[in-house]
């Protein structure tokens, strides 16, 4: 990651967002497609609507967002195509309010997905965060309610952060605007492959667990050597996941690697 | 040759699944979290454990059990009282610009043009008058009526109300995030089903998607705030008049959410059988709402995007009260022919024929159910002094006057009380249904959720007629 | 206008006749079906036949009559019918599967425990519904669907009440327990299995809330009660009802836990460690409980009570969670 954009972009602010430009829906020939994924009721719908220009409803509740937005904007040259989702937890879980922000993780195959999450709990949204970072490496951590944590005494080591996470961070406060334009820029960064990640990955298993994770893991790199997350794919199919199993045995997975090759 | 690599790899899972037995996800889960908790170790800095000393004062008032369900109700009885005073005086003022101001203009402006008599009545008398009262009626409560609401969601406040009431819900066989669908529905039913998607057991969402319709709509409202000022206010001194008919109006929402509470209760024990699943509701931490931006943005979101589609309903539906007064067949009107086939049926209910024809007039918004009663009680007692034509919608300047129309059709206190009762429990709009048909994919819930509320309602005004006319 | 008296009349009248209508189920037997109830009994021949093997007894014509609550005739034709078709073997008095008939009721129960487990985990069927509904589906569901569900179910070994499910190829899996009602006072033990039937027990069972996977300690245990302890609670229980319970005693260096009690057993202003979540919670529900962070080793405590008491709001990982109470008795902490 190179060290002029960890920093950020503080005194190119206002040039930043002079060049942002809000495209509500249109986004019919977009360069890239970015994804909001995120626990709930974490400002995914406000990041949205502040990107874009469009009124996704919000609410301070979890599960406001049901159903998937689209909404566009560009920025420099390019063009981004943004996915709202609707809260999840957990990639993990086969519930169906769920469902759908867990099919587009893990089959919409977005560009770069930006996580975001509650800085005044960042614990418990760090579950989801590091299971996305399993499934891709082209992440950015929006560590967004920042005002919230501070006015509840809580504060973030954000370098720290972005290097055990291996992703960059981007500390915001999206209903008032703060921290916007990095986002914007970072977003970029990784999409150009300017930033390149090297996302963190589950190392606390048991032995037993993880053996079982690495025999199969084995296997499917073999099988498919160009499969992007196959320990992935490794752990939700010793978890039994139906998707994951219909996916392979129907042959998705062909397309995924052709996909990531072209 | 992949196929059978596939193949391989999925017999390689299903052994080593059962080599290392059935707590896979539970390890893997506590490995996740375990990593978590190092790295939030690592960077976060904490002053104390976090300082959430006001919402839990807050929350050990909002959430006790002494004060908890009294608040709950406060706040709807302000929030309703609110929308309801405060919606008068606008609404008087919007009816009589656009109503007696502009209708004339337009009439004139029409026929110095000199169009055809038919098209005249139809687009003007027809379309345009029936706009105009949508817009007149329904535009000050929700632009009262929603801000509020979204201020107290931005807040915070609903998981609490979820909170205290699962008790209830889960007694009844139903979810607690119930609770925040049924009051997304007292904004709009359709938004309310959509809004069913948070819970997750199919069983008790179908149950959340069914008794959607029992919370009063922001189309059905006015019709309540109207009846109860005609009817319930007018049997007390003028000046309890404002504060016993809001009473009624809550009495009717309340009764909605026991109904709803009775019906999921049903349900669940015919139905839609099953064990209530669990619920696990996260509360979050309160949050100031930005006042402003949220008044700003609710108003024109949310109250206006609601109004455009009554408005897109409204104008066919103008249309057709035109044509249902306009086209003659003998000697009466076709609107005269269905009131009179309808009557009957409509005594036994203590409702009429006239009030029958206005709700299937009305499917497709419910919002324009009173001007069709007043337009079709004028032209069927040919009361020409007082209406401005056949088939043509209009707003009287006062409820007074509304009621004394009314009266003369012969309505009394009891065609009132279950004119509010049947404006609850009737068929969801046209809108609903298509919205249930489109999150179930069946027609055979589709057509229960929009069947059992209509057979409710006539049960419900069949017995209080029957009941009030024994005792009377 | 109608006479308000002759209308509620009517109205009444007519309701009596729905309500008197259904319950008497008269359609329902009207249409059942000859050739499947036919099948039924025969599976269900085989499967009491093989309990009865497995438990090392053997089985006679009144045993089954009376296990299985048919006349005696109509039993002989069946039995007669299964011997001409290879499924059993008789001699003298005493009736004994085949190989064949032994594979034949495997499968049956295969699908029958499949079946429970999938209602376990993909639905939320209370459990005292599994066992009558798995008897019905027992009979309805080939093979190759029998086998899809155990993919879908991903390769279950044990049942929900910790029958172990036979493999596909008809092996099952030895199990090693004893009834509950058998062990000496001072002993401990997990629960391993939960018999479901007779019907009336496992109702009795179903009431004192007791969870496969519980440890527990055998306070007193006579003739005429067993007590004992479980997760925080003292339970007595008949021996008859005990001995429908079945247990694996604890080893001399197997960790007991006596301190570990229901969430149900927290009060307010008490701190606690999570450490683990009863196997009695399953599928969708315990990866919620999961997700959200009820994992071992996380500290819990109660911040409101709510105006009902149920549900009640939990403080973990800096996040309210409310949760229902019948939920909190599936969650296992350690007082601090
Ligand atoms: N104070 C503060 N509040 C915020 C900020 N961002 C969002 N919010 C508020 O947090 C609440 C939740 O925001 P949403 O955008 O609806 O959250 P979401 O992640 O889309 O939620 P779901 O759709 O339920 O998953 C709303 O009330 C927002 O106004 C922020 O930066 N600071
Ligand atoms: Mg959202």
């Amino acid at each position: 990651m190179s060290e002029d954009i960890t920093k950020g972009c503080d005194t190119c602010l206002f040039y930043n967002s002079a060049q942002l430009k809000k495209l509500g829906v249109n986004v019919d020939n977009a360069d890239h497609v970015v994804a909001l994924a995120g626990n709930p009721n974490t400002g995914k719908s406000t990041v949205f609507n502040v990107l874009t220009g469009l009124k996704q409803h919000t609410g301070n509740w979890p599960g406001k967002t049901v159903t998937r937005a689209e909404g566009g904007y560009s920025y420099g040259d390019k063009q981004y195509k943004l996915i709202d989702l609707p809260g999840t937890y957990s990639l993990l879980s086969t519930s169906e309010d769920e469902e759908v922000a867990r099919n587009f993780i893990l089959f919409g195959q977005p560009d770069v997905t930006v996580i975001v999450v509650d800085a005044s709990r960042l614990e418990r949204n760090l579950n989801l965060v590091l299971q996305v970072l399993e499934i891709t490496d082209r992440a950015v951590l929006c560590l967004n309610l920042m005002d919230e944590a501070r006015r509840h005494g809580i504060e973030i080591d954000e370098r720290t952060l972005s290097k055990d996470l291996g992703i960059p961070v981007v500390p915001t406060s999206a209903r008032n605007n703060e921290g916007i334009p990095k986002l914007i820029q970072t977003i970029q960064d990784v999409a150009s492959g300017k930033i390149i990640c090297k996302p963190h990955r589950i190392k606390s298993l048991p032995k037993a667990i993880s053996k079982a994770v690495d025999k199969l893991n084995t296997q499917i790199r073999n099988a498919y050597p160009d499969l992007p997350n196959s320990r992935w794919v490794a752990m939700r199919l010793l978890d039994g996941d139906q998707d994951v199993m219909r996916a392979l045995t129907e042959g998705e997975f062909q397309s995924l690697e052709y996909s990531e090759q072209g | 040759m992949s196929k059978d690599k596939s193949k391989d790899i999925l017999e390689k899972a299903s052994s080593l699944r059962w080599e290392v037995g059935d707590n896979f996800h539970d390890k893997l889960t506590e490995g996740i979290y375990a990593d978590a908790a190092n790295i939030s170790q690592r960077v976060e800095i904490k002053e104390g454990q976090g300082d959430y000393s006001f919402d839990r004062k807050l929350d050990r008032i909002l959430t006790s059990r002494g004060f908890g369900f009294p608040i709950m109700f406060l706040i709807l009885s302000v929030v309703l009282w609110l929308t309801i005073q405060g919606a008068n005086y606008p609404s008087g003022m919007l009816a009589t610009l656009l109503l007696e101001n502009i209708h004339p203009l337009l009439k004139q402006g029409v026929a110095s043009i000199g169009m055809i008599w038919w098209l005249d009545g139809f687009l003007i008398d027809g379309v345009y008058l029936a706009l105009a009262w949508v817009i007149a009626v329904m535009l000050p409560p929700m632009a009262i009526f929603f801000p509020l609401f979204t201020l107290l969601e931005d807040f915070g406040y609903l998981p609490r109300v979820a909170f205290n009431m699962d008790s209830m819900f889960r007694k009844s066989g139903a979810h607690g995030k119930q609770a925040l669908t049924m009051t997304m529905g007292w904004g709009c039913n359709a938004a309310g089903v959509v809004a069913t998607r948070i819970i997750d057991s199919p069983r008790e969402r179908l149950i959340a998607i069914i008794t959607n319709n029992f919370s009063l709509c922001n189309g059905r409202w006015p019709t309540q705030i109207l009846i109860a000022t005609i009817f319930i206010g007018a049997l007390v001194p003028s000046g309890w008049a404002g504060l016993t008919s809001t009473a009624a109006v809550i009495g009717i929402a309340l009764l909605g959410v026991v109904l709803m509470f009775f019906s999921s209760w049903m349900l669940s024990r015919t139905v839609l059988k099953g064990e209530v699943s669990t619920f696990a509701l996260e509360l979050p931490p309160y949050r100031p709402p930005r006042f402003w931006k949220t008044i700003y943005t609710s108003l024109i979101d949310r109250t206006l995007i609601v109004l455009w589609r009554a408005m897109l309903f409204a104008a066919p539906a103008g249309a057709v009260i035109w044509l249902v007064s306009n086209i003659h067949v003998s000697d009466g009107s076709l609107a005269n022919w269905s009131i009179e086939y309808l009557d009957g049926f409509g005594l036994l209910l203590g409702l009429n024929g006239v009030i029958l024809l206005a709700y299937i007039v009305a499917i497709p918004a419910n919002e324009i159910v009173i001007p069709t009663i007043l337009m079709l009680t004028v032209a069927n007692l040919n009361m020409m002094g007082l209406g401005a034509g056949e088939g043509v919608m209009f707003e009287l300047d006062s409820s007074l006057e509304t009621g004394n129309i009314l009266k003369a059709g012969g309505w009394t206190l009891l065609t009132g009380v279950n004119l509010m009762l049947f404006s609850l429990l009737h068929n969801p709009c046209s809108t609903t249904i298509y919205t249930i048909y489109r999150e179930t994919k069946s027609w055979k819930w589709t057509a229960l959720a929009s069947i059992m509320p209509l057979i409710l309602g006539f049960v419900v005004t069949f017995l209080v007629a029957q009941f009030w006319r024994l005792l009377r | 206008m109608v006479n308000p008296e002759i209308a509620l009349a009517i109205f009444f009248c007519s309701l009596a006749v729905l309500f008197l209508g259904h319950k008497l189920k008269i359609w329902s037997t009207l249409f059942s079906n000859r050739e499947q109830a036919r099948k039924a009994l025969i599976e269900d021949v085989l499967k009491q036949l093989f309990h009865v093997e497995y438990s090392g007894r053997s089985a006679g014509l009144n045993d089954m009559a009376g296990a299985l609550e048919i006349v005696d005739n109509k039993l002989v034709e069946i039995i007669e019918s299964m011997t001409l078709g290879n499924l059993i073997e008789s001699s003298r008095n005493i009736i004994q599967l085949t190989p064949a008939g032994r594979d034949y009721a495997l499968k049956i129960i295969r699908v029958h425990r499949l079946w429970e487990k999938y209602l376990s985990e993909k639905t939320g069927i209370h459990k005292s519904e599994w066992h009558d509904r798995a008897e019905l589906k027992e009979h309805t569901l080939t093979s190759e669907q029998a086998e899809e569900l155990y993919q879908e179910l991903g390769s279950p070994r044990y049942d929900p009440l910790g029958n172990p499910i036979p493999t596909e190829s008809g092996e099952l899996i030895y199990t090693n327990w004893k009834p509950l009602s058998s062990l000496n006072s001072g002993t401990r033990a997990t629960i391993l299995h939960i018999e479901d039937e007779p019907e009336v027990i496992y109702q009795r069972i179903i009431t004192k809330n007791l969870h496969v996977g519980s440890q527990l300690r055998i306070i007193e245990s006579s003739e005429h009660q067993i007590e004992f302890y479980c997760e925080g609670n003292v339970y007595k229980l008949s021996p008859i009802v005990a001995s429908n319970i079945n247990v694996k005693e604890l080893k001399k260096e197997d960790s007991f836990e006596e301190s570990h009690v229901r969430l149900t057993a927290l009060n307010n202003g008490e701190n606690a460690n999570i450490v683990g979540i009863s196997s009695e919670c399953r599928g969708v529900n315990r990866r919620r409980l999961l997700d959200l962070g009820f994992i071992k080793g996380t500290p819990i405590k109660i911040e409101y009570p709510g105006p009902m008491k149920n549900p009640k709001a939990y403080l973990i990982k800096n996040t309210l969670i409310a949760l229902r109470n019948d939920q909190a008795e599936l969650i296992l902490i350690e007082k601090e």
